[in-house]
């Protein structure tokens, strides 16, 4: 299928996890042309292991041998890190930040951090009031024009973020619950028909946002420097780009301001962003 | 040496240069891990020692020693998750299935893993904040 | 060995992004990228191809600037730093 400006070519030993995307992913295009951009496999280690104790081990045009395989009830869940790792090792067109983004007027805002900071959360929250939702993982970055592309696949909900994204969109399909996976407890939503029907919309960039969940509300700037870097560890094929990667990263830390933002729950961190962007 | 003039005459001063203390920094150099961010996303494992050398043993250091060296351990039977190494480096609790010495070897070895052994990138991604 | 000679990069071995106080600086050869502070940009932008040695560097140094601690020996620790990230060569 085809999530953004990347094709994916999905192969699987077992029909349950293919069924499972197929069927949350129906409304999401096919591939522009036949050739995909990345193929994902999900395989047997042993031929018994197809039905025997069943575990999934991920690959594709990369491989990182050490990865552990995973229950065949968590195929889904499989599938999205075999996605992610061959994005993360093979990306070369984009520069890949690990961060959502949500998109108002053109302009986008991104959200990057540690796991639990809540930029998940955060774009399905902003989402539910009328942000169009670009991503909640990784945002496409392209060195030649500054702009940022949409990558809109299955939001990944994990633990207490299931319900609050529940609770903003009670009409969303939602995937099999998947719980005490590697990760905690997992569910994923698709994300709405106006989000899939953007996602080849590119939007340019004006607000970066580094959310930290569970403190008093509070609102910093970040300066360029500690921005630059973080994003450098935030982006996994900034290396890899070199120059481009340089280029791109420096003049987005120039051209847009960082923040901080410390929030008790959802309901303050939507305040805080819509003061920032109100005041851009 | 000779101070600016501007064109009326009045001297300006030269802008300021701090050369730092000698035991301070001026360079930092990006090293992101290579998998910090897709091992974030991968459930990854670490075997001890790499599937190559499985018959071999580890010393109380870490080192990879011809089976059965005196003092030495064991290869471990089956590969360590990533959460586990984390676990045990951040708490001190054995690894899993280990006493306190053989766990000591094994977190040893982890520790010195080089890029290109087996289980380098799970552990590299173990040291970044997980993005 | 203080009579070495600081070679740096040529003009377009480097790319510079200058940040806020801090400088990013992507050495084209290594691939790599640094975050520099003052004077170390500076030092970089004075050495040039030609090189120079320490004591010539402190005296270029100190005619393009007024340097308000200068000392032989913190200059030596930031060409140091400079050699180790594989910026400066050290002939």
């Amino acid at each position: 299928m085809r999530i953004g400006p990347i094709g994916f070519r999905i192969g699987s030993d077992w029909r349950s996890p293919i069924a499972q995307l197929e069927t949350l992913y129906r409304d999401y295009p096919k591939p522009t042309d036949s050739i995909p951009d990345f193929t994902v496999r999900l395989f047997a280690r042993r031929p018994w292991r197809r039905l025997i104790r069943p575990s999934v081990e991920i690959g594709g045009d990369y491989m990182l041998p050490e990865a552990a395989p995973l229950p065949l009830r968590q195929g889904l869940l499989a599938a999205e890190m075999a996605m992610n790792l061959q994005m993360a090792l093979g990306a070369r067109r984009y520069l890949l930040l690990h961060a959502s983004a949500v998109e108002r007027d053109g302009r986008a805002l991104l959200m990057t951090g540690i796991s639990g900071a809540g930029k998940s959360t955060l774009a399905t929250l902003l989402a539910a009031k009328g942000w169009r939702f670009m991503g909640d993982e990784f945002a496409l970055l392209d060195p030649a024009t500054g702009l940022v592309h949409a990558f809109p696949r299955l939001i990944s909900l994990k633990n207490e973020a299931i319900a609050t994204a529940e609770a903003a969109w009670p009409d969303a399909r939602m995937g099999p619950l998947m719980p005490a996976t590697p990760k905690g407890d997992i569910r994923h939503m698709v994300p709405d028909a106006g989000a899939i029907a953007a996602m080849d919309v590119p939007a340019r960039p004006v607000l970066l946002v580094f959310p930290r969940y569970g403190f008093e509300a509070e609102t910093r700037p970040v300066s360029p420097a500690e921005a630059f870097v973080r994003m450098t560890q935030a982006s996994t094929n900034y290396v890899a780009l070199g120059e481009a990667g340089f280029h791109a990263l420096t003049g987005l830390i120039a051209e847009v301001p960082s923040v901080a933002i410390d929030y008790p729950d959802g309901a303050s961190a939507i305040e805080q962003v819509e003061a920032l962007w109100a005041a851009l | 040496m000779i101070p600016e003039h501007r064109e009326d005459g009045v001297p300006t001063r030269r802008r300021v240069l701090a050369l730092g203390a000698v035991t301070a920094g001026a360079v930092v150099s990006i090293r992101p891990a290579l998998a910090q961010t897709a091992g974030s996303v991968l459930n990854c494992e670490i075997p001890v020692p790499d599937p190559g050398r499985a018959g071999s043993y580890i010393d109380a250091n870490g080192r990879v020693v011809p089976a059965r060296t005196k003092g030495a351990f064991p290869s471990s039977p089956r590969p360590f998750k990533g959460e586990e190494v984390k676990r045990s480096m951040a708490t001190g609790r054995s690894l899993p299935g280990t006493d306190s010495e053989r766990s000591r070897a094994y977190v040893n070895y982890i520790r010195r893993l080089q890029r290109g052994q087996g289980g380098f990138t799970c552990f590299a991604s173990l040291q970044m904040p997980r993005a | 060995m203080h009579d070495a000679v600081y070679r740096a990069p040529p003009i377009d071995g480097l790319l510079i992004a200058p940040l806020d106080e801090f400088t990013a600086v992507y050495h084209r050869a290594s691939g790599i990228t640094h975050l520099l502070t003052e004077p170390a940009p500076q030092i970089l932008a004075v050495l040039g191809e030609g090189g120079l040695s320490l004591d010539a560097l402190l005296d270029r140094l100190a005619e393009d600037y007024e340097l308000s601690d200068g000392t032989r020996e913190a200059l030596a620790a930031r060409l140091d730093e400079l050699v180790e990230a594989g910026l400066v060569e050290a002939a």
